[in-house]
């Protein structure tokens, strides 16, 4: 079953710029879908879309099964949604925001077990929102998007403004409310937070979609194994590591040895190599990360790469030895 | 039933913000100070309720829409700027029920300000001036609450079709001045406006009444200044410097001008509601 479709979706916006172009984008329903893409890529627009906040300039979109241009209440009533940049009404407390959704919506919630998921005690649900945290907020926002038990959710950049340690805990909690066969549609530019929750990503970029599979699918569809990097005692002078099969670039920077490799299964070849020649020190080796997938993907259509948050989503295993 | 739910939502919201306070004490203060100045003010001998209540509707058609328009202006293009609308949108309420709730919990924060005031004064009037003139007396309070409901319609009509704070501020400010100062002074009145665009300029020749009429269409406050013209007893007109109503023609007859003062509760609304269906919201 279908959870989300596009057909040809395109947004242009005052006739000349185009958000999003042609997309043609499918979610099956209980998958955790990660929608990537650096800021400006047009997925915020294609969520606007699917809300009915903005009507598609031409092609056809369904959620659930239903036309958001005309069937917008079916859709909402279905689907919780975390909202990019949205903010909260500061006057009300987070009892008070729940009540009301939960009013919006016919659903009866308990607000304090409900608040408890997402990590908001009963005294913090006490409080007027103007006091919470950004990270509060956060929380708050995802519960009111729960509220109801909804079949899909829909989360717009739902890390934005936290700080590393809170997005490891709203990246658990969201793992969590995506366990019971929820369809999550789950839009980031951070490809750590996909990688770790999502079952299948889409790489979004200048409102085109630039590839779709897993994350796994996407990194061996690439051929890239990754690098390995070797501090030894001394340089040797013989080094043959060019000539092993699926080592592509070797680079040598004082007494630390890198090498690019397509093949992971070919690491442990340079290794034994230069143990033969020389004395290792340490070894660290890095499988190709998402981040550089990612860069691989969409700079390839437009010259500036876009940025990335470097602190997160590299996937480095440090061997000692 | 999602209006409800707006509504409940955006009442406590309001009252949270003082809204309730600000719109009940300034309505109070100006009710009791309309009273004040007439019973302060009699020189030629006892005061007349009916001149104090004319006094009250004159002064009350530049206040009363002031405190209205400001109540309500930001009640939805304030939650546009700060995107708390995408979570109100988010839940199945329709475009709709948005501005409808707002309407209703707006407009009942006025509504319950003007009824506690107008009881105010029945009290005041009961005790200061000889004689109540209850009929009188109520059909200036209903007639001066739909009139300010009229505006609460007209500020939710514009905040539903603004997108920023500024906007909408510039647009019930806008709305104010054009509606209201020009109402003032009869040299600068809107009236002498049409009357020198429709007769100087264009030469059409249209008769004072036709000016007037165009006047109460254009005018919310012209109509409800001609509506309440009705309220007060034949006879005693003249003495207050206003026309009897027999004098003129059936279209600026105050029954007419209630009718279009009605019209200034939906219109605003039935275009709000239809910008904001179509808006988008990002």
């Amino acid at each position: 079953m279908t959870a989300i479709e596009t057909k040809h979706l395109t947004k242009r916006f005052n006739e000349e710029v185009v958000a999003v172009d042609r997309l043609d984008l499918r979610v099956t329903e209980g998958e955790v879908f990660g929608f990537l893409g650096p800021n400006g890529a047009g997925k915020s627009t294609v969520i606007n879309v699917l809300l009915d906040f903005v009507r598609p300039t031409e092609g056809d979109v369904t959620v659930l099964g239903y036309d958001p241009t005309t069937d917008a209440e079916q859709i909402r009533r279905r689907t919780g949604v975390l909202p990019e940049g949205a903010s909260l009404y500061a006057r009300l407390t987070g009892r008070e925001h729940i009540g009301w959704v939960a009013r919006a919506n016919d659903a009866t919630v308990d607000v304090d077990s409900l608040l408890s998921r997402v990590g908001l005690s009963s005294d913090e649900a006490g409080r007027a929102v103007g006091d919470y945290s950004k990270g509060m907020r956060r929380r708050l926002a995802l519960a009111m998007a729960l509220v109801g038990d909804p079949e899909l959710l829909i989360l717009d950049e739902p890390s934005a403004g936290l700080d590393p340690t809170g997005m490891q805990e709203f990246r658990e909690i969201i793992r969590a409310e995506a366990g019971d066969g929820r369809t999550v549609f789950f839009s980031s530019h951070i490809l750590g937070e996909v990688e770790a929750v999502c079952d299948r990503i889409g790489i979004l970029n200048d409102g085109c979609l630039v590839a779709t599979g897993t994350p796994d699918a996407l990194r061996s569809n690439l051929d890239l194994g990754g690098t390995i990097s070797i501090d030894v005692a001394y340089v040797p002078d013989a080094l043959a590591l060019n000539a092993i099969d699926g080592v592509e670039d070797v680079t040598i920077d004082e007494s630390t040895i890198t090498a690019t490799i397509t093949d992971s299964t070919k690491k442990i070849e340079v290794i034994s190599e230069l143990d033969e020649h020389t004395r290792i020190l340490d070894i660290t080796s890095a499988e190709t990360s998402l981040e550089r997938l990612f860069n691989t993907y969409t700079s390839s259509s437009r010259e500036d790469a876009p940025a990335v948050d470097n602190e997160i989503g590299a996937a480095e295993v440090g061997v000692k030895r | 039933m999602s209006v409800r739910a707006v509504v409940s939502k955006d009442f406590l919201d309001a009252r949270r913000a003082k809204i309730v306070w600000f719109v009940g004490i300034h309505y109070m203060l100006l009710i009791v100070l309309f009273f004040l100045q007439v019973r302060l003010g009699g020189a030629e001998g006892a005061p007349d309720l009916l001149v104090a209540l004319w006094n009250m509707v004159f002064i009350g058609a530049v206040f009363v829409p002031a405190i209205a328009l400001v109540t309500a202006y930001l009640s939805i293009a304030g939650e546009r700027e700060s995107g708390s609308i995408k979570h109100l949108l988010s839940t199945p309420v329709s475009r709709r029920d948005v501005v409808l709730g707002k309407y209703i919990s707006r407009a009942g924060i006025v509504a319950a300000s003007l009824v506690l005031g107008f009881a105010i004064a029945a009290v005041l009037a009961v005790v200061w001036f000889d004689s109540l003139y209850a009929a009188v007396f109520v059909r200036i309070a209903a007639l001066t609450t739909i009139y300010a409901l009229a505006y609460v319609a007209v500020a939710i009509g514009i905040s539903a079709v603004t997108a920023s704070r500024s906007r909408a501020m510039a647009g019930a400010l806008g709305f104010y001045l054009l509606t209201n100062l020009v109402t003032l002074n009869d040299d600068i009145s809107g009236l002498a406006g049409i009357d020198y665009v429709l007769n100087t300029v264009l030469g059409l020749g249209v008769g004072e009444d036709l000016i007037q009429f165009v006047g109460m269409l254009t005018n919310p406050a012209r109509a409800y200044l001609v509506a309440t013209i009705g309220v007060f007893p034949d006879g005693r007109l003249e003495t207050m410097d206003l026309p009897e109503p027999s004098e003129l023609s059936w279209y600026v007859q105050p029954e007419v001008a209630a009718v279009i003062l009605g019209l200034w509760l939906i219109l605003p609304m039935l275009v709000g509601i239809r910008q904001f269906e179509r808006a988008a919201v990002s």
